[in-house]
């Protein structure tokens, strides 16, 4: 046979569930300053290692995007976008606290649809170093009342000492998940943390014989504590 | 922040004095820069300070000290060590134009499936060499090994946890989920030679056929899949997707596409260990498919690959072209595509066998094509090879 013209292999890629990443942030007043603008360098410095990640897992297909609140909340990509394609918009800080607000908003992303019915559990995690100041209550019940409110992996890092630990944890379900950042290096070692609970998501640590299987890696989680203390004992610029 | 800073010089215990040149990336256990050592560029991979243990270090001077398994392998060849309590090894640089697994499965690399079936033999040949010096992987997986598109050329990275694992001194690694074999998913076990042939099958069957192979029913029907839904799937209640004796967990169309359109497509040899690996090699650790088992199946199948007219390589010459779905035994057929003498756009097919063919037209007609004559390519018409299914023009 002569010059034949080559064709590809058949079929697609390979089948992927979509991962849900949501960056929830806190943008009120008292949020100004240093502390906004180490949640915008922080964030910003963990998707090259998210993207790597991602890479190596073609199983999952990472979708990454914003939800901003202080006078009420937007999202800031109103999509989810490709990890691929993320690109991180700086917040800047004003207003007050209205989590309520964000979690309505939170609610209808997480509905079905827009959300698929098969999907690895989204991973939600809220920055805040405050307190609520509007009725948030009644729309936290009804997303944890939601299949994928239910199922998500909350993650909560509560900024400095004035943020309120106790919503925090209303939102995580256990104490454990909320991470408390004292300081800025703290606050960074925390994010990059939680930006890496997109992979312990979509492939998790394995199980042993008699430990229940948990949702993440809590060992990474008690590593974390070591930030904790760096927070509570360093004396510069403690939150 | 970096743990090495851009120029400065390290020794190696063999004695040459690397200049780290730049950092490469960052992974779980420590980064990875590129360094010089008289004019020739080395990989340094160096840990951070809470992996640099012991242990470690023992298992690398190990690793030095046994040399390569294979020209496959990114081996550690040298000990490096700073002032401080740190230290890494030095291994050779992965050439740019190698790609992923991942690349693979993310169809961002297309090799045909002649390199494909190649590079698959090279990956069982170099394990199996891993193999023979006493040694288990670990954690054979998308992200640490790499193919080159064009040649099928392998090369096996994050070599590491590689060691010769006992019931005293298990690995320090349990593998990567969907690759584990369902012993250690279930916390029976951790990683040894076998489980090693266990995430070889499972590789072999995500590169060759696109899909994992316990992802079926099972996994459609699961809305969340969560870590309690993996533990079943790929561990407590593992099925094969084609289990001959179940058929609870087949691929379903829509969602499992690529299992169906790549299942038939292979021999019934290839098809055959996967069903093997996936069923009781699933329970019976002992009982799984060897290297040279592969080594047989994948070297045969390189062998029996032949391009269709249409332009798709075929797999098995007995069964219709994937693509065009006609019956070519190109082994068979001795032909040359010829343009006619006056009118160089008419193509036609001489036949150069020494059997004479039939000519049916879209009419039916019915023309013998004797040794050295020319059937014209037209609209409708068939060609009945000798002894063949004939191919339609």
């Amino acid at each position: 046979m002569t010059d034949l013209k080559e064709l590809k292999r058949p079929g697609g890629e390979l089948a992927s569930r979509p991962l849900h990443f949501i960056w929830m942030v806190d943008c009120s007043g008292s949020m100004l300053d240093d502390k906004i603008g180490t949640v915008n360098y922080a964030i910003q410095a963990t998707i090259p290692e998210m993207l790597d990640a991602a890479t190596n897992n073609p199983f999952a297909k990472l979708l990454v995007r914003t939800l901003s609140f202080s006078s009420g909340a937007q999202w800031v990509t109103p999509a989810p976008v490709s990890i691929e394609d993320f690109v991180w918009s700086d917040l800047s800080a004003d207003g007050v606290t209205d989590m309520g607000h964000a979690l309505k908003l939170l609610r209808a992303a997480l509905d079905i649809p827009p959300m698929s019915d098969r999907a690895l559990p989204p991973v939600i995690v809220l920055l805040s170093d405050g307190r609520p100041t509007d009725d948030y209550k009644p729309e936290l019940e009804k997303l944890l009342a939601m299949p994928w409110g239910k199922k998500a992996v909350r993650i909560a890092i509560a900024i400095g000492q004035d943020a309120d630990l106790n919503v925090l944890e209303e939102f995580t379900g256990k104490s454990e998940l909320v991470l408390e950042a004292m300081n800025r290096d703290a606050l960074v070692k925390m994010i990059k943390w939680a930006s890496t609970a997109a992979s312990m998501v979509s492939a998790p640590a394995v199980a042993g014989s008699d430990s229940p299987v948990t949702t993440l890696d809590m060992e990474a989680v008690k590593n974390l504590s070591a930030a904790r203390s760096i927070g509570s004992t360093s004396t510069a610029d403690v939150w | 922040m970096s743990l090495l800073e851009d120029g400065v010089f390290l020794c190696g215990v063999s004695g040459k004095r690397y200049e780290v040149m730049k950092k490469l990336g960052a992974g779980g256990q420590g980064e990875v820069y590129e360094i010089e050592c008289d004019g020739h560029s080395y990989a340094l991979k160096w840990y951070f300070p809470k992996f640099s243990t012991d242990k470690q270090e023992a298992l690398i001077e190990n690793l030095v000290r046994r040399g390569s398994p294979d020209s496959a392998f990114l081996w550690p060849e040298d000990m490096v060590y700073s002032d401080t309590e740190s230290f890494g090894y030095v291994m050779a640089l992965r050439p740019k134009h190698y790609k992923s697994i991942s690349d693979l499965m993310r169809r961002r690399a297309e090799p045909t499936f002649a390199v494909l079936t190649k590079a698959a033999y090279n990956l069982v040949a170099g394990y199996e060499k891993l193999h023979a010096m006493g040694f288990a992987y670990g954690d054979i997986s998308f992200g640490n090994l790499f193919f080159d598109p064009d040649t099928g050329e392998v090369l096996i990275c994050d070599n590491d946890n590689v060691c010769a694992p006992n019931a005293a001194n298990p690995m320090s690694v349990f593998g990567t989920p969907r690759f584990m074999a369902p012993e250690i998913v279930v916390g029976k076990a951790t990683p040894s030679r076998n489980t090693d042939l266990y995430s070889l099958a499972i590789l072999l069957f995500n590169m060759l056929l696109l899909h994992h192979p316990l992802e079926g029913k099972r996994e459609s029907d699961t809305e969340c899949m969560d870590v309690h839904a993996m533990y079943k799937l790929y561990g407590s209640e593992a099925v094969f997707i084609f289990d001959p004796d179940s058929e609870v967990n087949r691929p379903v169309a829509g969602v499992h596409d690529n299992a169906l359109i790549y299942w038939r497509l292979y021999p019934e040899y290839v098809r055959e260990l996967f069903t093997k690996s996936f069923t009781t090699g699933l329970r019976e650790p002992a009982r799984r498919i060897t290297e040279t088992q592969w080594k047989a199946a994948l070297a045969r199948l390189a062998e029996g690959i032949t391009r269709c007219s249409c332009g798709a390589e075929i797999l098995q010459k007995s069964e219709p072209c994937w693509s065009c779905h006609e019956q070519l035994t190109v082994d068979n057929v001795q032909l040359t595509v010829v343009a006619h003498p006056d009118n160089l756009e008419m193509l036609g097919l001489r036949n150069d066998s020494s059997q004479t063919w039939t000519y049916i037209r879209a009419d039916g007609t019915q023309i013998p094509v004797p040794p050295g004559k020319t059937a014209a390519i037209a609209v409708g018409a068939r060609i009945e090879f000798a002894n063949t299914g004939g191919i339609q023009t």
